[in-house]
């Protein structure tokens, strides 16, 4: 039983956009070796009427999660605090 | 027949599931619970399943008392329950990637985002039922847990396909819901009001 996130009241997120789900998973993957909690989520409906994927992390990480995703070289779309 | 469950200091979704056990067997349960959300998951699974909830909060619990109504005393007999418009939501998950392709990665990123969806669109499945590989995700390490895991606090039976964890070597593994057999599985489907396969 996960007890880490529940309802995700408390916790404020931001998501990642990135540009086609093909490069999720890379994201995803440099995200998760550099320690950084995150969750692969539909695009909020608010943010793209387009069915994308996005990665939700929690807004205190996301200074350090872009500098880990340009280490990584994966461009990404845009961050928006949801 | 009242039969008396002690669901006090108990994890979610335990005390839900030990009500809806002995609802099988008992037209009337009661369970004790030491904790709001356990108080509400307990009366929202038995409202939904059409029985009366009666709330009592001592020093020492609430006491919830689950009673069947008509229609669901009636859903219990032996003989399959009608189908109807308005009987469960049952989803079934017949695999660990949504839809096909020739990506499996694909797939496994929209089911991904569909469980992620589900708990915040309506309206909520009453049953979710994962058989074949759709089984790994209700395991230790499944990137959907989480998911379920809130979904089944808010109710939702979860129901995996025992035959198919047992294919894959995961009966160990199981971190959500309940292991299941085809006689339940056949019967929550058929007995569906309306079944939804990802």
């Amino acid at each position: 039983m996960t007890s880490n996130e529940q309802g995700g009241t408390s916790v404020q997120h931001a998501v990642i956009l990135v540009h086609s789900a093909n490069h999720a998973p890379k994201a995803e993957k440099a995200l998760q070796q550099a320690g950084i909690t995150c969750k692969l989520i539909p695009v909020p409906r608010r943010l793209s009427s387009d069915c994308g994927v996005c990665l939700r992390i929690r807004r205190a990480d996301q200074e350090t999660a872009l500098r880990v995703l340009e280490k990584a070289r994966v461009e990404i779309e845009g961050v928006h605090e949801i | 027949m009242t039969k008396t469950i002690d669901a006090r200091g108990l994890p979610c979704p335990q005390p839900v599931l030990l009500t809806r056990n002995a609802l099988q067997e008992a037209n009337t349960v009661m369970t004790i619970v030491d904790n709001e959300t356990a108080r509400h998951n307990v009366a929202r699974m038995a409202e939904r399943a059409g029985c009366t909830v009666q709330v009592e909060s001592r020093e020492d619990g609430i006491y919830v008392l689950v009673t069947k109504g008509v229609i669901s005393q009636q859903q219990v007999e032996p003989e399959p329950a009608p189908v109807s418009q308005g009987g469960p939501l049952v989803l079934v998950v017949p695999s660990d990637h949504m839809g096909r392709g020739e990506h499996a990665e694909l797939g496994q990123i929209l089911t991904r985002g569909f469980f992620h969806t589900l708990g915040e669109v309506t309206p909520l499945p009453d049953t979710i039922i994962f058989f074949n590989s759709g089984v790994q995700l209700v395991v230790h390490g499944s990137p959907v847990l989480e998911d379920l895991d809130k979904l089944s606090q808010q109710g939702v039976e979860i129901l995996a396909c025992g035959t198919c964890l047992g294919y894959y070597g995961l009966k160990d593994a199981v971190a959500v819901g309940e292991i299941s057999n085809m006689y339940t599985i056949a019967e929550r489907m058929l007995g569906a009001g309306r079944t939804v396969t990802l």
